[in-house]
């Protein structure tokens, strides 16, 4: 790929945690390597340990590589990169004792916009996550689903380049995740953002995603990657087309067995053996 | 007719609650009147009716204006050291570690026993009084600052690091409004503490607050005069944990939804 | 080295600054008395003070103090303790009851007890009898409060379960009210033996004749620092251990 249509290009990216021989000791990624073009979705999907999620924690720079190394928009990551990167995660990073509209203006005061501007980027990105009525309202009193749009308008609130979510809608039921996904994908057709999505739901990446990076069991790296050529917005009937069930069966038939691997890996562990 | 009047009225608690306490001020009356010797106890109406005596009492409103000070200065000076405290130790792990411990064993202590300690010090006048009452403030607000900081989901910390955060924001934005529900129940014991701390050196010994006139009332056996003066205390007392549980219930209005 | 060392390595740190530090204010002490000319009428020679503490012990002078505040104390405690267990659950058994009673004595807990002492001194002088009866006052109310908590507070479900199978009243209180009860009455308890003991202490070092509280007041109006922090001392071990005591039979019921 050209180097300036790339976001986010990983070379050869490890990560371990602890040293060999300790209890704790665990290789969660082996050799990933990625690129990352501007303005399209990824999905990184994969057993559960598989390395994904720490994946995400080094492109944010929260956590440093043992080997490799990862670069956003030309520039090494050493740190966390507030102007370029925003995360959006699972559990619910929203401060409680703020409502909605201070918890986005709060974002902002970290990353260093001036005070003039920010009330404006806060009511239009709660505008933009449907949550005008909510913004005077504490987290505690929203749904899931709600906190979990108001976590998104916090992000897009700082207006970055790369988004990047760990399983963002895990928490939600079924009927929420799907109402999210679409609203998620007719903002991502209005605004270029370059989005790595990490799930483990095979229909949210199928319907998501612009290309699909499968990860095997741990220690993680890419098996393969799955192309979905459908533009956004996507809308709700593309979820019953031909193309759509052949992607995820496909998706389906590389995750099983490393599924499967993992699942047998962690009752030999409890079992008291190491593995290997 | 008034009987069933009665029982229907009955059937809401708060009014079996005044009753009760109707009752026992009739027996209480009944009793000093009738039963116990003048000298020791005092009817409820003769110490309502000398209320005014007791405030008209030369040094008295100047003695409840000391106490009231003492208590004030006692309680700030809690909260702040407390506060001071309670952050160093509760945001190094280390420190929190090697001290929480030690500062676990001395709040355990009978502080009582080193009241004549106090005195010696810091003399018979008001500041003996604050510093034992800050002696026994600080500590619930150092246990709670330690502890409203070291809950704090981790995920807060990262996502406020993530958006770019330094670490006097974090401290200022993040752990300090996390924290603060803590902090309000901390101060409700606190001034629990203050209240215990500085009337108990009062009552040891004191020559300008309301502890010289609770002495003075008993040994002059006028039980009429101590009672309404037990009775202005008890008021003070109430009004100020009423005031901090008020204030810690209005802090910590998103903690509790 | 493995986590489960770092984790000790890491006690083992904080340890060691715990130990440091005590024994620093230790020689500190000694430093002031002896070396800078602190006065022993404001700071006693620590040397002094064990001296004085070691003799207390083996002459037996503690046991006269001693004896008087342990009498106030069980005294005090006795009458509160079975008086807040009978009145607790009395109240307890009608929910009527407890939400005008619960209300009530919470709000005169909140009030500092302490007040009542110059009452009780009028009335019953500076004998036993007004300590005995502030201890009774201040330990009330934790057990009584505690004894409603427990028994009124039974899962219903579970009385409802031994009615259906048949229980009488005898075994439902023996068998699933008392059991049920059993840890908070505990805890109230302990809370209210810790409180009366305060109280006895503190009632005695305000206005008394006699006992461990009186004796400290007596020896820091004569200016004998040495003895009087040796009699500090000696309240406070004692205190720990009764405490110690206490909390260990609370936690021994618990577990049953």
């Amino acid at each position: 790929m050209m180097p300036d249509k790339v976001a986010i290009r990983i070379s050869c990216v490890s990560h371990q945690f602890g040293e060999e021989g300790e209890a704790r000791h665990v290789r969660a990624l082996r050799d990933t390597s990625l690129d990352v073009a501007r303005g399209e979705l990824i999905c990184l999907i994969g057993p559960s340990g598989c390395g994904k999620s720490t994946l995400l924690n080094i492109l944010g720079g929260l956590i440093a590589p043992t080997a490799g190394s990862v670069e956003v928009f030309g520039k090494r990551v050493t740190g966390p990169m507030p102007r370029d990167i925003a995360f959006v995660f699972q559990e619910n990073a929203l401060f409680p004792w703020n409502t909605v509209f201070e918890n986005v203006n709060l974002g902002m005061l970290f990353q260093g916009v001036p005070r003039a501007e920010r009330e404006g980027r806060a009511k239009r990105a709660i505008e933009a996550v449907g949550l005008k009525d909510f913004a005077q309202h504490y987290p505690a009193q929203l749904s899931g689903g709600m906190r979990q749009r108001a976590a998104l308008a916090r992000a897009l609130s700082l207006e970055t380049g790369i988004l990047l979510m760990d399983e963002p809608f895990g928490a939600l039921d079924e009927q929420t995740r799907m109402i999210l996904g679409e609203d998620l994908s007719v903002l991502l057709s209005r605004a270029e953002k370059t989005i790595v999505f990490v799930t483990h739901s095979l229909g949210e990446a199928t319907f998501l995603a612009d290309r699909v990076a499968v990860f095997s069991a741990r220690p993680g790296t890419i098996k393969k990657i799955i192309k979905v050529d459908e533009p956004h917005p996507r809308r709700s009937d593309f979820v019953t087309s031909a193309q759509f069930t052949s992607i995820r069966n496909e998706l389906y038939a590389l995750l099983h067995d490393e599924i499967r691997k993992t699942m047998a890996e962690s009752s030999v562990s409890t079992a008291g053996g190491h593995a290997p | 007719m008034i009987a069933a009047a009665a029982s229907h009225a009955l059937r809401r608690p708060w009014v079996a609650r005044v009753g009760v306490v109707v009752l026992l001020l009739c027996f209480w009356e009944i009793a000093a009147r009738w039963w116990v010797d003048p000298m020791f106890l005092s009817p409820p109406s003769r110490v309502i009716a000398s209320l005014p005596a007791v405030f008209e009492t030369r040094g008295v409103p100047a003695a409840l204006r000391v106490t009231f000070w003492e208590l004030a200065v006692a309680f700030a000076l809690s909260v702040a050291i407390g506060l001071a405290i309670g952050l160093a130790v509760g945001l190094q792990p280390f420190v929190r570690k090697s001290f929480m411990p030690i500062i676990l064993l001395l709040y355990g202590t009978p502080q009582v026993t080193i009241l004549p300690l106090f005195i010696l010090y810091f003399g018979i006048g008001p500041a003996s009084k604050i510093a034992f009452g800050v002696s026994h403030g600080f500590f619930p607000i150092v246990m709670t600052v330690v502890a409203g900081v070291q809950n704090i989901k981790p995920i807060l910390l990262t996502s406020a690091r993530a958006m770019g955060a330094n670490r006097w924001q974090i401290l200022r934005h993040v752990v300090f409004p996390h924290m603060i529900p803590s902090f309000f129940a901390g101060m409700r014991l606190a001034m629990t503490g203050v209240l215990l701390g500085v009337l108990l050196a009062e009552l040891y010994v004191s020559t300008a607050g309301i502890g010289h006139f609770t002495t003075l009332f008993t040994q002059n056996f006028d039980p009429t005069r101590l009672l309404g003066l037990i009775a202005v205390l008890a008021a003070m007392a109430i009004l100020l944990n009423e005031t901090v549980r008020r204030a810690e219930l209005h802090f910590s209005r998103w903690h509790s939804e | 080295m493995t986590p489960t060392g770092d984790r000790r390595e890491a006690r083992f740190a904080s340890r060691a600054v715990q130990v440091t530090f005590l024994i620093a204010l230790l020689v500190l002490w000694y430093l002031a008395t002896t070396r800078w000319r602190v006065s022993p009428l404001l700071l006693p020679n620590p040397v002094v003070v064990l001296r004085d503490f070691w003799s207390i012990l083996t002459t037996g002078e503690f046991i006269g103090d001693l004896r008087v505040t342990l009498t106030e104390l069980v005294s005090a405690f006795g009458i509160a303790a079975s008086s807040g267990l009978l009145v607790g659950y009395l109240i307890s058994r009608s929910q009527y009851r407890i939400q005008v009673f619960e209300p009530l004595f919470a709000g005169i807990y909140s009030v500092p007890i302490i007040l009542f002492l110059p009452l009780y001194v009028l009335l019953f002088g500076l004998g036993p009898a007004s300590k005995i009866a502030l201890g009774v006052t201040i330990s009330f109310f934790p057990i009584a409060l505690n004894t409603i908590a427990g028994f009124g507070y039974v899962e219903r479900t579970l009385v409802t379960a031994a009615r259906s199978m048949g229980a009488s009243d005898l075994q439902l209180f023996r068998y699933v009210l008392l059991p049920a009860a059993l840890p908070i009455i505990l805890t109230g308890m302990r809370m209210g033996f810790t409180v009366a003991l305060l109280s006895i202490i503190g009632s005695e070092t305000i206005a008394s004749l006699a006992g461990l509280g009186h004796r400290i007041v007596y020896l820091a109006e004569g200016m004998e620092m040495a003895p009087m922090f040796a009699y500090i001392v000696f309240v406070v071990a004692i205190a720990a251990i009764l405490n110690t005591l206490v909390s260990a039979l609370e936690a021994r019921g618990r577990r049953r």
